[in-house]
């Protein structure tokens, strides 16, 4: 019988899954396809097939979907519902799923996490095993391992990023969700932007998930969006060190149009809120980010 | 004596009217702008229509279409009122029975309809803004020192449409603007703009639907040229566009008129009546509805606007 | 929210020593104030409520109650309350969740700050014949739904569900609200309509806030009756709070052709009703929603899919401050055209 491909879409689950993924499909010599960095004929293509209301993210993620159909034989397409009730995701991460399988004629790799009902990441790895053609317990050890290997991967990084906050430079936290801050088209111009301008770039992606979580109840106390809480925690972890934030969002994002709200309500912080749609994705921000750095660079030498 | 049926199609831009007879034949057709007023517009068009109607023809049957339907409709006592979507496709199936596509985009909205055999089975109005209107164009042909009308032959004449982002009049422009700073010539930015109002128009309003043959255009848009090539370049296709393709909602509401007659005989004596629309807000209970009054000679004929049922009398106040 | 107000005010009236004020009733005004201090792409909830809380300050309440559940729901009540108290005034504020959860005991702490003798037996009493009092109004307004376009003398369902609500909020008990509920039901069903059989039925589904306050659809069902249109909904607090949880694990299994799991909110629900509209051969659905309602966004594709498989015909609407009301008139007035056109060629093909 014939290898399997597996398609992997670089969106939305991907930056969160990526080396998990990458490690766990290596260890079972199952080959993947990963779908270019976002480009202009991605994104043509997603907001040619998405409803016109779905957030720039969603739309973003739909393109890279359409490019990897004639190239694999399953996409890989996770479904996250919650990791217990005040720790849920975007409606987006439950729906994705569904609205592709809607959206194209085309086989669907998919596992569930929903720790309110008892589904795990592992139960939902181990589900795989009939497409995936390897037994349980192949299935169990790689993943084990691909979980071991991507968090030291990941711990790396954060060592990293902790580290930079000690540097003299000038600091900004880039606070949004990772698949919008290292998309090719909406956090690259940003980060390119800031790093020519000599700005040492804070990742709020790369903190101790769960020191955020519980931090940010500080900030907010009834907010049960993962995602957000692990954003919001990310100051908290940071302020101390950094001279500005910049909160990146995506139009029209659900979740951030109130947890960002309230933040910036309560930060003292200098900050700029950029939010992205597919009108101004091509334009960029220079203007605004130049006269937030000036902004920045003033007060440095003032203190 | 002959019958003839009068149809008149009221939008934001332009009042449009066409008198046919009882075969469906174009008798006489004009259009006006209708410059924010309605009612002098209707006024207007009437006397230029008296003027021209052959005298062996009577008037059986006046209908009203378009945003503006009612009042007029109420002015002209027409005998139907209806709205444009139904009005378009009468229209347009007289002339071309095998429409299944209608695209049409006029003054202030964009619309899609669908017709199998004859009968609408889907359609969609534009949900987002005036981006992609005829509105919006007139206003950048003259921010470009542009004639509307020569809009299409610059267009044709690009080869590099420039790309405009144009979810958005707000965003369109600014990213126009910035266009034009950067040194992109009027041709190409002029292109740019005709192919993303077809872009803009088809991704908000044809998602999920088929675009079969025979696919009409129309509307005051259908007259440029350069969204015409544009639409063929891009649904793969060649669409058809109709000599008269602005008044087919006229047209439509006529041949409504026409089905609906009754033995009155109009004669279009009220270039002298004096209409006017009055507005107010009745604080009468907490829905604060906006009420329109309409006066005919001074004298109140008609109110609008109410939730609640509650009539009115002359002075704002509630009669029942 | 529509007249659910009136089952809120029953409860809080007899558990709590306050003098609860009704709500102000939403109007223009009310979306001007919730749109000028919201956030910008915040759902359209999200601003109604707002422009109601600030709205009912200023008519003097100095509490605030905040429900709320499901999507986004649960997160309105710690912004709106911030941006209040940003806006300076002074009130005290009781958010029944937090962290998506209903938190029955942080509940019970505040009532008793507000309220030394607040007791919770003779609260859950009250709370039962509250509950009951919100399925008879549903199963009343489901009645009432049917028929409204059809009744001979105008307003007079109108004026006796007014009636019923009434004496509701006067009831001393569970077997006097039954009596009421039995008496206003015999009168409705007395009430003569005069309805052809093959009258034009329409569904509407969509999301929850829009579909249960009438100003913020634009009065639709009203619009709807007066085309004389049969009007089927499902969405109501009952449904929402009783019936959901049970009904929806059948529903799913109806649709697991075009959906494996739950998409959050009401999507799930919204895609099994137009397969049950679909089934039941209706003339027609109109999905409704508020702008950036991300649940119902996604669903969209797929009821349209679904619409399309069954050949019915799909309305869409999305309600935001800045809807042109003269716009949802004319697609409304076209919607009828279609389906009465559709209905009467269906006829004719199927005598031929």
């Amino acid at each position: 019988m014939d290898k399997i491909k597996i398609g992997i879409p670089r969106s939305l689950y991907y930056y969160y899954f990526k080396d998990l993924w990458q490690i766990f499909f290596e260890k079972l010599n199952i080959d993947i396809v990963i779908s270019p960095k976002t480009n202009k004929e991605i994104i043509d293509k997603g907001i040619s097939m998405s409803n016109d209301e779905m957030c720039m993210s969603l739309k973003i993620y739909i393109g890279h979907v359409s490019y990897l159909l004639d190239k694999c034989d399953y996409i890989l397409i996770p479904r996250i519902d919650n990791y217990g009730l005040e720790n849920q995701t975007c409606t987006n991460f439950l729906a994705t799923y569904d609205i592709i399988n809607n959206l194209f004629n085309k086989k669907i790799i998919n596992y569930n996490i929903d720790l309110f009902q008892n589904e795990t990441e592992l139960k939902g790895f181990l589900k795989l095993n009939k497409i995936l053609k390897r037994n349980k317990k192949q299935i169990k050890i790689a993943y084990e391992e691909a979980l071991k290997e991507s968090l030291n991967i990941k711990d790396k990084k954060m060592m990293k990023n902790i580290n930079n906050l000690k540097n003299k430079k000038i600091k900004i936290l880039l606070l949004g969700h990772p698949y919008n801050i290292y998309d090719e088209y909406i956090g690259d111009p940003i980060v390119n932007y800031l790093k020519n301008n000599n700005i040492e770039i804070i990742y709020s992606d790369l903190f101790d998930s769960k020191k955020c979580i519980n931090k940010s109840n500080i900030l907010t106390n009834s907010c049960y969006f993962k995602y957000n809480k692990e954003n919001i925690g990310s100051i908290l972890l940071s302020k101390k060190y950094i001279d500005g934030i910049i909160f990146l969002t995506t139009f029209p994002c659900g979740p951030d149009s109130l947890v960002n709200e309230l933040v910036m309500r309560k930060i003292n912080t200098p900050f700029i809120n950029l939010i992205i749609d597919d009108s101004n994705i091509l334009t960029g921000f220079e203007t605004r980010l130049e006269s937030f750095i000036d902004i920045l660079e003033r007060k440095k030498i003032h203190e | 004596m002959k019958n003839c049926y009068l149809g008149i199609d009221i939008g934001s831009i332009s009042t449009k009217a066409v008198i046919i007879d009882d075969e469906n034949k174009i008798i006489l057709s004009t259009y006006i702008w209708t410059e924010g007023n309605p009612i002098s517009s209707t006024k207007n068009l009437i006397k230029k229509i008296k003027g021209k109607l052959p005298n062996q023809y009577i008037i059986k049957g006046i209908g009203t279409t378009g945003s503006a339907r009612k009042l007029i409709g109420l002015m002209l006592d027409a005998n139907v009122i209806k709205n444009e979507i139904t009005a378009h496709a009468i229209g347009t199936l007289s002339i071309y029975p095998d429409t299944k596509t209608i695209l049409e985009i006029g003054g202030q909205d964009s619309k899609i309809i669908i017709i199998n055999n004859e009968v609408i089975t889907d359609y969609s109005m534009n949900t987002l803004c005036a981006a992609g209107t005829g509105a919006f164009l007139s206003s950048q042909a003259e921010r470009l020192k542009i004639n509307i009308e020569d809009f299409g032959k610059y267009a044709i004449s690009s080869n590099n449409p420039v790309k405009i982002a144009a979810r958005c009049t707000v965003f369109a422009e600014s990213d126009l603007i910035h266009k034009a700073q950067m040194g992109y010539n009027k041709e190409d930015i002029i292109a740019g703009l005709c192919k993303s109002i077809v872009l803009n128009y088809l991704n908000n309003l044809s998602k999920g639907k088929k675009i079969e043959q025979r696919i009409v255009f129309q509307g005051g848009v259908s007259k440029n040229i350069g969204v015409i090539k544009y639409f063929n370049e891009i649904l793969k296709t060649q669409v058809t566009v109709d000599e008269n393709s602005h008044l087919m909602g006229a047209l439509g509401i006529a041949i409504l008129a026409k089905q609906n007659k009754t033995n009155k005989i109009y004669n279009l004596d009220l270039l002298n009546v004096k209409f006017e629309t009055k507005g107010f807000e009745c604080n009468k209970c907490s829905n604060n509805c906006e009420i329109i009054k309409i006066y005919k000679e001074n004298k109140l004929i008609d109110a609008w606007g109410s939730r609640c049922g509650r009539t009115f009398n002359d002075e704002n106040n509630v009669k029942s | 929210m529509g007249n659910y107000y009136i089952p809120a005010k029953y409860l809080l009236s007899h558990i709590l020593d306050v003098n609860i004020l009704d709500p102000v009733k939403i109007t223009s005004k009310t979306i001007e104030i919730g749109t000028k201090y919201s956030p910008e792409f915040v759902c359209t909830p999200f601003k109604y409520t707002l422009g109601t809380l600030i709205e009912n300050i200023e008519k003097k309440s100095n509490i605030l109650i905040q429900a709320g559940g499901g999507c986004k729901y649960g997160y309105y009540a710690e912004l709106q309350e911030k941006i209040i108290k940003d806006l300076g005034y002074d009130v005290i504020f009781i958010n029944l969740v937090s962290q998506g959860k209903t938190d029955f005991k942080k509940i019970y702490h505040e009532f008793k700050k507000i309220d030394k003798n607040f007791n919770i037996w003779s609260s859950l009493y009250y709370l039962f014949i509250t509950t009951k009092m919100i399925r008879y109004m549903d199963k009343i307004d489901n009645y009432i739904r049917h028929n409204i376009g059809f009744e001979i003398d105008k307003n007079d369902f109108k004026n006796t569900n007014q009636e019923m609500l009434n004496a509701f909020l006067k009831t001393k008990g569970f077997f006097d609200l039954f009596k009421i509920y039995k008496k206003y039901n015999k009168k409705i069903k007395k009430i003569k309509v005069n309805k052809p059989k093959e009258c034009l039925k329409v569904g509407i589904i969509g999301e929850l806030y829009t579909i249960m306050e009438p100003f913020s659809n634009y009065f639709l069902e009203t619009e709807l009756a007066s085309m004389n249109i049969e009007i089927t909904r499902f969405t109501n607090v009952h449904y929402l709070l009783f019936e959901k949880k049970y009904k929806i694990k059948k529903e799913m299994k109806r649709i697991k052709k075009y959906i494996k799991y739950k998409m959050g909110a009401d999507a799930a629900d919204n895609i099994a009703h137009t397969k049950y509209l679909c089934d039941q051969k209706i003339d027609g659905i109109i999905h409704i929603k508020a702008s950036f309602c991300t649940p119902e966004i996604g669903a969209m594709p797929i009821i349209n899919k679904i619409a399309k498989e069954h050949d019915i015909p799909v309305l869409f609407f999305t309600f935001d401050a800045n809807t042109s009301e003269v716009g949802i008139k004319t697609r409304l007035e076209a919607f009828h055209d279609m389906i009465e056109r559709r209905k009467k060629n269906e006829k004719l093909l199927s005598r031929n």
